[in-house]
């Protein structure tokens, strides 16, 4: 998304998140509701932890997992985050190429990561490495597909079960 | 210290014990839906939980994906499917958001009386239900129901159906509020507030009930916090935390109400923060009928059709179950990128195997019931 030049470098929350945390390189800009933080996945871990510990961020609540196709083979993965103690909330971006889809768990850090991500992988095929449970959640449990990735076609989902990876099911 | 002979004792001390594996669900009335778990069981002790879901699953993301912003509103009344309205307005705020429309007043005030109304009836549905879950067999569903019905008939008569009114718009209502239907309400809050009464009298004060609640799987802040648990089990452990006045949406900015709180996060806690949380909606009403103005209730500059250039936004609204949460992002044309429902009875459910692991199994099932999950909701 394009920002105008007059925008701040770190807008809203961001500001404070950089300020506590200026040891991981991360880049900012803003959605319609909140600040939106893009970090490498190789800084995720980092940053998440920084903010759940930090007494003056204590981001200790994970509302929401987004996974998204972005095209031209690039996931999305976004995370709603929010603060109990100081009523403030920030949404983190991280963006993977699908050849290199593997992004770090968030399990250690929020119990409430389980299922979303547990989603976010089967609906659009992100990796979460260091996930306890691996396992399809909403889809069948021998079902290979990435529903949600946009080259994926609406109501053929039948025609396709059992035949990516061998697995059996139905043949036509 | 031994009832029995010695040599009996010894050979009941020998006795292998194996855990048993018990199938609950998915089609059976405990789970409320097509809920199924897995419970290992030791005795009558549960050793493990596994759940298992997604069999409501229906898409609902991959069709709002593939469908214009409002022909997809229907499907959103489909996931609460006990409060319709409330996920309507969660879409809807989510809608506008990105398309960056203004609510008229009036509509506004409609919109949040009917999320009220909403909010009323899937807790009477909670207490019918959670009667039937601890053994009052069909009493207080038929009390619930009374009420129920009753409210239903008011979404009918708005919007021509009782479950699924489609009855917001982005932008704005449908339609106005038929004749005399404000003052109608009024009589509405009264029957409900005699339905809660009677459901009070007949749960609260049956000693049964509470022993059998008291006590039973309580829960911490922190822990709640870091399960992502959201709503009434939330406020049972003691946090005064609700969406509608920590991030006020809409008019409730405007309205005057307390937000119920338990202590122990027990069951009875959150049963009970359930049943004061309808008192609270009821006087939330009572001022929207109050303050409500006269004028329009939809956008009179409204496009025929929606076309949204990027943008991106995280809707959170204080559904019936707790934080329902709508994630948008759109990219240009009339269909939005990607939409996503955080939804609160997937989030709390989440954490049923910390709560129901080391409990009895009958307990399991009522720990089930205190969750007030929503299948609709949970597999999307």
């Amino acid at each position: 998304m394009t920002q105008p030049a007059a925008a701040p470098q770190y807008p809203g929350i961001s500001a404070l998140i950089h300020k506590h945390l200026s040891n991981v390189p991360f880049t900012a800009t803003t959605t319609g509701t909140d600040a939106d933080i893009h970090v490498a996945a190789e800084h995720l871990l980092a940053l998440v932890e920084g903010m759940n510990q930090k007494p003056e961020l204590a981001f200790d609540m994970l509302a929401n997992v987004t996974g998204i196709d972005m095209g031209e083979d690039t996931l999305a993965v976004k995370y709603n985050l929010y603060s109990f103690t100081h009523n403030h909330r920030v949404q983190v971006t991280v963006t993977v190429a699908w050849a290199d889809r593997v992004i770090p768990s968030l399990t250690g850090i929020y119990r409430a990561a389980d299922w979303h991500e547990r989603e976010a992988a089967e609906m659009v095929g992100v990796v979460f490495a260091g996930h306890p449970n691996p396992k399809n959640l909403l889809l069948d449990e021998d079902l290979r597909i990435h529903p949600l990735l946009k080259s994926h076609p609406l109501q053929t989902v039948e025609i396709l079960q059992g035949i990516e990876e061998g697995v059996p099911g139905f043949k036509f | 210290m031994t009832v029995w002979p010695e040599e009996r004792a010894q050979t009941i001390d020998s006795f292998n014990t194996v855990d048993m594996t018990i199938n609950v669900g998915p089609q059976h009335p405990a789970t409320h839906g097509v809920f199924r778990m897995v419970l290992t069981v030791d005795g009558e002790v549960v050793v493990d939980c596994e759940p298992y879901i997604g069999y409501l699953h229906r898409g609902l993301e991959k069709l709002t994906e593939n469908h214009d912003y409002r022909q997809s509103m229907g499907w959103w009344d489909r996931t609460d499917y006990l409060a319709g309205m409330c996920c309507e307005g969660a879409y809807c705020m989510a809608v506008e958001k990105l398309a960056g429309l203004e609510v008229p007043e009036r509509a506004e005030y409609i919109r949040v009386m009917m999320m009220e109304l909403s909010r009323i009836n899937s807790h009477f549905m909670f207490l019918g239900a959670f009667g039937a879950d601890v053994g009052s067999f069909g009493t207080s569903f038929v009390y619930a129901w009374r009420e129920r019905e009753r409210i239903y008939d008011f979404f009918e008569e708005v919007s021509g159906d009782r479950m699924f009114p489609t009855y917001f718009r982005p932008g704005g209502l449908q339609a106005d509020l038929p004749e005399n239907y404000e003052s109608r309400v009024r009589w509405l809050l009264g029957s409900i507030r005699q339905g809660i009464e009677d459901l009070d009298g007949l749960l609260t004060g049956n000693e049964i009930f509470v022993e059998r609640c008291r006590g039973l799987a309580p829960m911490t802040t922190e822990r709640a916090i870091n399960l992502g648990i959201t709503g009434p089990i939330l406020r049972a452990t003691g946090l005064p935390w609700d969406l509608r006045k920590a991030q006020p949406y809409s008019v409730y900015d405007r309205m005057k109400f307390e937000i119920p709180v338990g202590e122990q996060g027990d069951i009875f806690d959150r049963y009970f923060v359930r049943l004061s949380e309808m008192y609270q909606s009821t006087k939330i009403i009572e001022q929207c009928l109050d303050q409500m103005p006269k004028g329009l209730v939809l956008n009179p500059d409204l496009p025929k059709t929606l076309r949204i250039d990027n943008a991106e936004c995280y809707i959170r609204t204080e559904g019936t179950k707790g934080e329902y949460g709508v994630y948008a992002m759109a990219r240009g044309g009339v269909k939005p990128y990607r939409m996503k429902l955080r939804s609160p009875s997937f989030c709390n459910l989440s954490a049923l195997r910390e709560m129901v692991v080391g409990s009895y199994v009958a307990d399991a099932i009522i720990i089930l019931g205190s969750l007030d999950i929503v299948l609709g909701e949970v597999d999307k």
